[in-house]
């Protein structure tokens, strides 16, 4: 557990010091990241080797106190963050187009890393408030690092993700009104399916899908993924809007009573395969490429809302491992694409599709790796995403009668194909090729080819990864 | 115990008013403003559950103390990016299209 809490305090204390001492140097984020995600692959063998860890704040138990719990999945998710964390800070340090250096971007980031650290080891609904509200407002903050164009859709953000806020903080004033614990496991035992528990579960979903930008409450993302500096569009769509959907996947899975899961099971289906439809056609038919990884952002949503739907439906922990590997291979397939997509389309000088047009000549390392991370946004073998997609299918390809949402998976991946391939086909297109603007910057590129690789390398390490992720579950 | 249900009920409505208000209007300022309506219903609804049972409950108190918290910073953050995009549409304004 200390490993756990340094991996927390690391980027906690680097982001107040650099706020403090006003030092705007990437150097010492990128040192606490390291030190981070060192701590954090120290902490996930401590769960390996001595199982499930958990921690009262100040000494105080629960009921009256905050838990935190250390159990393999929030170790991996930990490990996960620090190395995404890590990774865009290379690149924001080194990159020529990413205008981070020497600006708020290094505290806010590692304030970022610190509220989502906080998320994944807590497990009291009061604490999650204010990790989230926390995320919700460093995620503005960063976004309108990108100059005055961004403050519209930041705004909007800002004020959707305070009234989602509010909405669930209702919802746990009513839990608490009810039951009298704030503890999710004290919370799961007491939980009864009566009016006020339906209530709250419904204003709690409702805020934490907006945060999510779960379908049907998605509308604010792509202006707002699109819009912010490469490097924070990486780690939102990345790392932040899994946080609200971890916290609605315990609340689902743990304290909702059954005979309420299987109609919101249903739902949350039904809900991810329209994700996944609405979200591809939107990104087929979208013209500026930053919009169009933005819009795949909601539909691959789509593949975490149906695996938690059917989740609930069936009763089966099993599909929280498809969850997990689904948001791990999103995470680092849509790192490598917004950094490819911010190269390309600093280099290139337009932020259109359509001036990728002979990009496999003129920057094929970029192109590569759009390329390497959308074959894992489609799901093809081997790689990370075929893996996550692999574990949903088994269950559902068993039974006859659950055939139908296996071909919502096949439509979704239909889908995500034709946008990945609109990007690709253009780029192939090299007899009227788009002429770079500036000289490209080749280790940006191979850095944002690195993550396409690991989402690959995922499925060879794919056996103790699903095993370390169906503990978490049982 | 009629009292707490009172209070309970006029933090809902306020709740209702505030999201109602962020639904329909369109001005930052008063979307801003709408928000806030809802963090008070929110804190009411919160400080009325404290006080049901006969004897306070400093539990929900505390929480509510933490929230408005919260509620401040994000209110003050909120205003000044609402400031900066104001100013910034009067700086185009004489050039750029008409708002809606």
């Amino acid at each position: 557990m200390t490993l756990a809490l340094a991996s927390l305090l690391l980027p906690l204390g680097t982001a107040l010091l650099m706020l403090l001492l006003r030092l705007r140097s990437g150097i010492w984020v990128i040192a606490a990241s390291l030190g981070s995600l060192l701590c954090a692959g120290l902490a996930l063998h401590e769960v390996i080797e001595q199982g499930v860890q958990t921690l009262a704040i100040g000494g105080w138990r629960t009921p009256l106190g905050i838990r935190f719990e250390l159990s393999s999945l929030t170790a991996v998710l930990l490990v996960f963050t620090a190395m995404t964390h890590l990774l865009v800070a290379i690149y924001a340090q080194h990159s020529r187009h990413s205008h981070a250096r020497n600006t708020d971007y290094w505290p806010l980031s590692g304030l970022l890393h610190a509220s989502l650290a906080a998320l994944w080891l807590s497990r009291d609904l009061f604490n999650w408030y204010v990790t989230l509200e926390l995320l919700g407002l460093v995620a503005v903050a960063m976004i309108i690092l990108s100059g005055p164009r961004a403050h519209a859709p930041a705004l909007r953000y800002l004020l959707l993700s305070l009234a989602a806020s509010l909405c669930y903080l209702l919802g746990v004033a009513l839990l608490y009104g009810r039951y009298g614990v704030l503890d999710l496991d004290l919370l799961a035992q007491a939980s009864e399916a009566d009016h006020s528990t339906r209530m709250a579960l419904l204003l709690m979903t409702v805020g934490l899908m907006l945060k999510a930008a779960l379908w049907p409450l998605h509308l604010w993302l792509p202006a707002a993924h699109s819009s912010a500096p490469t490097a924070v569009s990486a780690l939102l769509s990345a790392l932040v809007v899994k946080g609200p959907l971890f916290i609605l996947w315990l609340l689902w899975s743990r304290v909702a009573p059954v005979d309420m899961t299987e109609s919101a099971g249903l739902l949350f289906a039904l809900a991810g395969i329209v994700a996944l439809l609405a979200g591809g056609w939107a990104a087929l038919r979208t013209p500026l490429l930053k919009t169009l990884v933005a819009y795949s952002t909601v539909a691959q949503l789509g593949y975490a809302l149906l695996a938690l739907g059917l989740l609930l439906r069936w009763q089966q922990s099993e599909l929280s491992v498809a969850l997990w590997l689904f948001v791990l291979a999103h995470g680092l397939a849509k790192v490598s694409m917004f950094l490819a997509a911010g190269e390309m389309q600093a280099t290139l000088g337009s932020k259109r599709v359509a001036s990728l047009k002979g990009a496999t000549q003129t920057m094929p390392v970029a192109m590569f790796a759009f390329a390497v991370a959308g074959g894992s946004l489609i799901g093809l073998p081997p790689s990370g995403g075929f893996v996550a997609k692999w574990v949903l299918l088994q269950p559902l390809l068993l039974e006859p009668i659950h055939w139908p949402w296996a071909l919502g998976v096949l439509l979704g991946t239909l889908a995500s194909a034709a946008y990945v391939f609109r990007v690709v086909a253009l780029s192939f297109d090299r007899a009227d090729a788009t002429p770079p603007d500036y000289d490209p910057d080749p280790f940006a590129q191979w850095l944002a080819l690195l993550p396409a690789i690991a989402v690959w390398g995922l499925a060879l390490f794919s056996q103790p990864l699903i095993l370390w992720l169906s503990e978490a579950s049982g | 115990m009629s009292g707490a249900s009172l209070y309970l009920g006029l933090g809902v409505l306020l709740w209702l008013l505030g999201l109602h208000g962020l639904l329909r209007l369109r001005h930052p300022l008063r979307r801003i403003m709408a928000i806030n309506l809802m963090g008070s219903g929110t804190f009411m609804v919160m400080v009325a559950l404290a006080s049901r049972s006969g004897h306070n409950d400093p539990v929900l108190q505390a929480l509510v103390v933490t929230g408005l918290v919260v509620a401040v910073s994000a209110t003050a953050f909120a205003l000044r990016l609402a400031v900066a995009h104001q100013a910034h549409r009067s700086r185009q304004r004489p050039t750029g299209e008409h708002e809606e």
